[in-house]
């Protein structure tokens, strides 16, 4: 009976535990363990390079730009934009009419593929047809109107407008944590003389603290892995203006066939994660057990 | 205590309040109409004005994409594909989920600690050994390689969602069952698995969203027809046929459309879980 028991164990364990292993933890070991070999197009030309790879890449001023993007990004996915979602959702907890409306209607362009999202911006920025040259035409701006995607001057702003205004997996998640506090504590403060918005930024906003903290890590993460929105949007470009460090590893790997050098900065954007992660909790005490 | 009378800071900060939960709407809606919109206007018509509504409802930007594009074949693998990962993902996961969730056995902590891993590895950095191990699987370019990705790629939220919602259950239901003789299999698919269907449409609509939309692995693991899923099926009209913008515009609704379709019907699943997974985090 406890045989047969151990033996179901097992079956039910061993198709998750093959995944992880084929999928993620033997990839993990590739990334790493080839980052110190010259590794181009057929793998009989591996030969051991100990950290060349690391100190060309170091050097690389597209590195350096792709680099200084990614945290750029990752900077503004974490206050703009998370403050942008928790701001919404700080209005919505009070259940002002429609606020299940909007939660619902705000989440729609998280949950369609960004491949989607990235062709509707590409539109929206045309230069001869696009809504936004469009308008300002219609206005009597059109002297205004430019290739917003292809100008170096507004490719980087324009890029960040294609994930930078949708926070709803923010909003949703901090609103859901709102609507779950102790609806005394907000009264008490009430009570105490607290106007509405010191009761959100001194009693309500300290309460969620955790709750965005998570949302923080996860638009860093976001960021950090961003990939399709950019090679759809602009491939990087103008020149490497709006680059980052998947997009970097995606041309060492398919443009140029240096695998060793792709790995390197597939092992740069593995340990960014931890990093990150770690500053975030820390900065935001989320494994604190007391608010 | 002035709570009622409304000074006119007071009537500011409402009116801002308002403001910015419009501009919130309109920013999620705007693209998704002007795309629809446009959709259903001639070139002519796109070109000469990008923000004027259709003159009449054209459908021959969607017949031409679907002429000029293997749209209907990219969308049948993105169904099928989607559709097999979700069944598989949600599967295996609650099989593992039920196992932590219920069973004690050497090295447990371990294995999930393990597990979790998945949680935080950035996936974008594992583009070329995933392709490796892929390709040495002999998969590349097939609808079984993205499947085995796919369904990888959903295991960290389906296995805390499952996990959680089998800790949720009462324990009295399964002893009951032993009780009665049913085995550990019998107990688990016509006991437990009834008992989690909460859990288990979170996770296959997060599976699903997840394969249906997924851009990057499909790329890097797909060169032909044959395996290509919906969101690459795009890219077709920014290269060869980049002069028919209807058909562009209907390609996208096309693509756009199921997915919400399906948030439509579950979205209190997909809230209720991302909150849950973010809670369990």
């Amino acid at each position: 009976m406890m045989n047969t028991k151990k033996r179901w164990i097992v079956i039910f364990l061993l198709p998750t535990v093959a995944l992880f292993l084929l999928i993620y933890l033997v990839p993990l070991l590739i990334v790493f363990v080839t980052s110190f070999f010259d590794y181009r197009l057929t793998a009989s030309e591996l030969s051991f390079v100990g950290l060349s790879n690391y100190i060309s890449l170091f050097g690389d001023p597209d590195f350096h730009k792709a680099f200084s993007n990614t945290i750029i990004w990752i900077l503004i996915q974490c206050t703009l934009h998370v403050g942008m979602g928790t701001l919404l959702a700080l209005i919505l907890y009070k259940k002002v009419r429609g606020w299940k409306f909007v939660r619902t209607v705000y989440m729609i362009p998280n949950i369609i593929s960004n491949a989607a999202m990235g062709m509707i911006f590409l539109n929206i920025f045309n230069p001869s047809y696009g809504v936004l040259n469009s308008i300002l035409k219609s206005v009597g701006l059109g002297h205004l109107a430019k290739n917003w995607l292809m100008d170096s001057a507004t490719a980087f702003p324009a890029v960040t407008l294609v994930w930078f205004l949708f926070a709803g997996y923010t909003t949703t998640l901090v609103l859901s944590s709102a609507l779950s506090v102790d609806e005394s504590l907000i009264e008490a403060a009430k009570i105490d003389g607290a106007s509405p918005v010191q009761t959100d930024l001194f009693v309500m906003l300290p309460l969620l603290r955790k709750m965005i903290g998570t949302t923080m890590v996860m638009a860093a993460t976001y960021m950090l892995q961003m990939f399709d929105l950019i090679y759809i949007t602009t491939g990087g470009g103008p020149g490497k203006a709006t680059t980052n460090l998947p997009l970097l590893l995606y041309g060492a790997y398919k443009g140029e066939n240096n695998y060793g050098y792709a790995n390197t900065i597939g092992v740069v954007i593995v340990l960014m994660g931890i990093a990150v992660m770690a500053i975030i909790n820390k900065v935001m005490k989320v494994n604190d057990d007391e608010y | 205590m002035n709570t009622n009378t409304i000074n006119p800071r007071d009537r500011l900060l409402a009116a801002l309040k308002y403001l910015f939960v419009i501009a919130c709407v309109i920013a999620a809606l705007f693209p998704l109409l002007w795309v629809f919109m446009s959709s259903f206007k001639s070139n002519s018509e796109i070109l000469s004005s990008g923000v004027s509504l259709p003159k009449s409802f054209n459908f021959s930007g969607y017949i031409d994409a679907l002429r000029i594009s293997p749209i209907l074949k990219y969308f049948a693998n993105s169904v099928l594909i989607a559709g097999v990962v979700t069944f598989v993902n949600v599967l295996l996961l609650s099989m593992a989920g039920y196992v932590f969730a219920r069973c004690q056995f050497f090295g447990k902590k371990f294995l999930y600690f393990l597990l979790s891993l998945s949680m935080v590895i950035p996936m974008t950095a594992l583009l070329h050994p995933v392709y490796i191990v892929v390709n040495s699987l002999q998969l590349y370019d097939t609808k079984l390689g993205l499947i085995l990705v796919y369904t990888a790629l959903n295991m960290p939220m389906s296995l805390l969602i499952m996990r959680s919602t089998f800790q949720g259950i009462p324990r009295a239901l399964e002893e009951a069952a032993y009780v009665d003789g049913a085995g550990f299999v019998r107990t688990f698919f016509q006991i437990m698995l009834p008992c989690a269907k909460g859990g288990l449409a979170s996770s296959a609509v997060l599976a699903f969203l997840g394969s249906w939309n997924e851009f990057t692995f499909a790329l890097v693991l797909t060169s032909g027809e044959s395996a290509r899923t919906l969101p690459l099926s795009l890219s077709y009209f920014t290269s060869q046929f980049s002069f028919n913008y209807t058909a562009l515009f209907a390609a996208v609704t096309i693509a756009v459309i199921p997915s919400i379709l399906v948030f439509a019907i579950f979205q209190e699943q997909v809230i209720s879980s991302l909150t849950a997974g973010a809670v369990k985090e």
